[in-house]
């Protein structure tokens, strides 16, 4: 069992038969109930095309949206699209979220004293 | 003494009041309140159906008492009644915005009346097609956010929601009739003359949207500082 190994390894670090210990906690060593939130993926600017033509259209037509309805109505359909993808992509690629661990460790937590 | 008797002769009235809490699950299903809205089975299409078959299945949360089956309700209305409402006086702020629409309904019928007959077709006269289409000349396209980058924030155009489009155009048109008012006009008389000059694309309210539009289009140098 590779619990037994981490064990001995840990109570090594922390002995002083050998000199003066590697390691001296203030906290127990043990784990949180809880995964740090963080997203691995820096996200990018959606629709920047579609937004900078939309805005050279304003330029030439002083800003008349009637005329730019058709780079409009791309815009739109754009921006549709990136809240779609932004919904749907969370999930995936067999790894939980941080949310979803944090939920289910909330649920079964690790229990480091006795109730 | 006498308090304490007025309190006994008082009618007895609930201190509290039951309403409608506003977080739900997820899938709670908002009520449709229209009556004859239902389409026959054939025309729908497979999305539809499916939606259809959902409502027979999961829950529904309770309607708001500001629903009506009646065919003169209007969600766009509502929302507006409800944005122009202070400290809860609904009776005054609906009042204000019938007198608003009856208002808008004259004019037009009075510039309908005086004009040569060529020129009659294009007159609007129904005050809740002004209404909406005012509203949408009144929408802003890009918005700007406040991004932090390397120490300065920047103002950064920005795709907005059509929540946060249709909020803010609802919102410019409110504060614009409260604050640049003659003290003597009547918010229904201000409103009507801004929600007709945002009709034909005039006035203050569509002025602001296209300084927004301006102000998007002059950063737009800091598109890519968005990372969402």
């Amino acid at each position: 069992m590779s619990g037994s190994v981490v064990q001995e390894k840990v109570a090594k670090l922390l002995s002083r038969q050998n000199g003066k210990p590697v390691l001296r906690p203030i906290k127990p060593l043990a784990l949180k109930n809880e995964v740090a939130s963080r997203s691995l993926k820096k996200g990018e600017a959606t629709c920047v095309t579609e937004m900078s033509l939309v805005m050279a259209c304003w330029k030439l037509n002083d800003f008349n949206n009637s005329v730019c309805s058709k780079e409009v109505s791309a815009f739109y359909t754009c921006v549709e699209k990136a809240q779609n993808k932004a919904k749907g992509k969370q999930g995936t690629q067999g790894r939980l979220l941080p949310k979803e661990a944090n939920t289910l460790l909330k649920r079964f937590p690790n229990l480091s004293s006795e109730i | 003494m006498a308090a304490s008797v007025r309190h006994l002769l008082k009618p007895w009235t609930p201190s509290l009041c039951l309403m409608r809490w506003s977080r739900y699950n997820p899938y709670y299903l908002d009520p449709d309140p229209s009556k004859d809205a239902r389409v026959p089975e054939s025309e729908l299409s497979p999305e539809e159906k499916e939606l259809q078959e959902l409502k027979t299945v999961s829950p529904i949360k309770a309607a708001l008492s500001s629903d009506t089956s009646s065919a003169f309700n209007d969600p766009l209305i509502s929302k507006f009644i409800n944005m122009m409402m202070h400290d809860g006086n609904k009776i005054l702020a609906r009042g204000i915005m019938t007198q608003t629409l009856e208002t808008i309904k004259r004019k037009q019928v009075e510039k309908y009346h005086k004009s040569p007959a060529a020129k009659r077709e294009e007159i609007e006269c129904n005050p809740y097609t002004v209404f909406h289409q005012a509203l949408e000349n009144c929408k802003p396209i890009i918005g700007l956010a406040s991004v932090q980058k390397g120490g300065k924030s920047y103002q950064v155009p920005v795709p907005l929601t059509d929540n946060r489009r249709r909020f803010l155009a609802m919102k410019w048109l409110i504060t614009e009739c409260r604050d640049n008012k003659h003290r003597r006009t009547h918010m229904y008389e201000k409103l009507s003359q801004e929600l007709l000059a945002a009709f034909t694309n005039e006035g203050n309210v569509v002025k602001r949207k296209h300084d927004l539009h301006k102000m998007a289009e002059a950063n737009r140098a800091y598109a890519h500082y968005r990372w969402w």
